[in-house]
């Protein structure tokens, strides 16, 4: 067998180590987006401006010049809240009160949607959530009575509140009220 | 000598340095391709022009469908709670833009709220003079056939439900499905695709 050159063996062990450095960094690169995304929304600038860690936000109705967040849907009115349940439970209300649809959903830092629930699944209670991290002992599991545990899959997340508007200016004054009943408390 | 042999040590690291950055931009640029311009690596379903991954936003997505959703469809929620279906081309197949005009037709989907909404190809809505967005179910109206229709474009075509798409670039279409019937969450396949006819030349 004819043995390789110098050269020829140093652009061997090149083409091999580029072709797992290359590979290497679009699994990464695919993995890491994300998360990356989720983290520019939940920490970002309009989100740093919105003060909405562990409290309620309530983004105006979207428009042309929403462009915080890919795709937003001029149907429904969005609220919003980034948990962070690393330090203790995070409680989770609202009482919208509509029959039209409406959905609070919770989202882990992967973006996975790992809760949600609507008008129909609520028949008309109130939404009580006693949202914990997937270690939290036992204590931050005794929610009040009523509440509802859900275990986070990851200590921070988002939570999105889509209420639907068919035409906002001529809702608003049942639309705005039904949001603002959303609060996110760190407990 | 000495200096022949350093200089060709150094041409050496620099190949393997070039070589380096190379491959690492080419592991992002695939990375982005397959995100952006591969939409067919992240479908599960077609019908007619209308895609849809039927993981986007459940915890059992692939890595790559997570990652799709959240440049192209961030926050999406699960196929019970909502369907999502995008369509890029018209019935023949041509890419969307926005510089012409389409007639989309169809029957109202079995959903409990559906809408069209017309989004640039940035997959943020056009700034539409009038703040027409987008049709959905309160403001379809049916034909004698129980069909709706809507046109987008620069200019509107006739008096139907008109979506500005001002501009001349790419432009997509998404048709959302609240709460959709059992029956179509089980046969995703079922729903009675909108047709996308193109109007006329371009402007």
């Amino acid at each position: 067998m004819k043995q390789l050159s110098n050269t020829q063996r140093l652009w061997f062990y090149r083409v091999v180590a580029l072709t797992v450095t290359a590979v290497l960094v679009h699994l990464l690169a695919v993995w890491a987006a994300p998360r990356l995304i989720m983290e520019i929304v939940m920490h970002g600038p309009m989100a740093r401006t919105m003060n909405m860690q562990n409290q309620a936000a309530f983004p105006p109705p979207v428009t042309a010049s929403s462009r915080t967040v890919v795709m937003p849907s001029p149907d429904l009115l969005y609220s919003v809240c980034a948990f962070d349940v690393s330090q203790g439970p995070v409680r989770i209300t609202a009482n919208p009160g509509l029959t039209s649809y409406w959905s609070i959903a919770l989202y882990a830092n992967s973006s996975d949607n790992f809760y949600v629930v609507n008008d129909r699944k609520a028949a008309g209670k109130p939404v009580d959530l006693w949202l914990v991290s997937e270690g939290a002992n036992r204590t931050d599991h005794a929610a009040p009575a009523g509440s509802e545990v859900v275990v986070a899959p990851t200590k921070t997340g988002f939570l999105l509140m889509r209420i639907l508007t068919g035409d906002y200016d001529v809702e608003k004054a049942i639309v705005e009220p039904a949001r603002r009943t959303l609060a996110c408390t760190k407990i | 000598m000495v200096q022949k042999s350093h200089s060709s040590k150094l041409k050496r690291w620099a190949i393997g340095l070039g070589l380096y950055l190379g491959a690492v931009a080419l592991g992002l640029g695939s990375a982005w391709w397959v995100l952006k311009k591969a939409p067919w690596l992240n479908t599960t379903l077609q019908v007619g022009s209308w895609r849809s991954n039927l993981l986007a936003g459940s915890p059992d997505a692939d890595m790559y469908t997570r990652a799709s959703v959240a440049v192209n469809a961030l926050l999406a929620l699960g196929r019970d709670e909502t369907m999502y279906f995008v369509a890029a081309t018209d019935e023949t197949g041509r890419p969307l833009r926005s510089a012409c005009s389409y007639r989309i037709e169809g029957v109202p989907p079995t959903a409990r709220w559906w809408s069209i909404t017309a989004y640039a190809d940035d997959m943020f809505l056009f700034d539409a003079p009038n703040r027409h967005y987008r049709l959905n179910g309160s403001t379809a109206k049916l034909d004698s056939q129980g069909r709706f229709s809507l046109t987008t474009g620069p200019s509107p075509v006739d008096n139907t439900h008109w979506l500005p798409t001002p501009g001349a670039r790419g432009m997509v279409l998404t048709l959302r499905l609240y709460n959709p019937e059992p029956t179509l969450q089980a046969s995703p396949a079922s729903l009675v695709a909108p047709s996308i006819k193109r109007l006329g030349d371009c402007a």
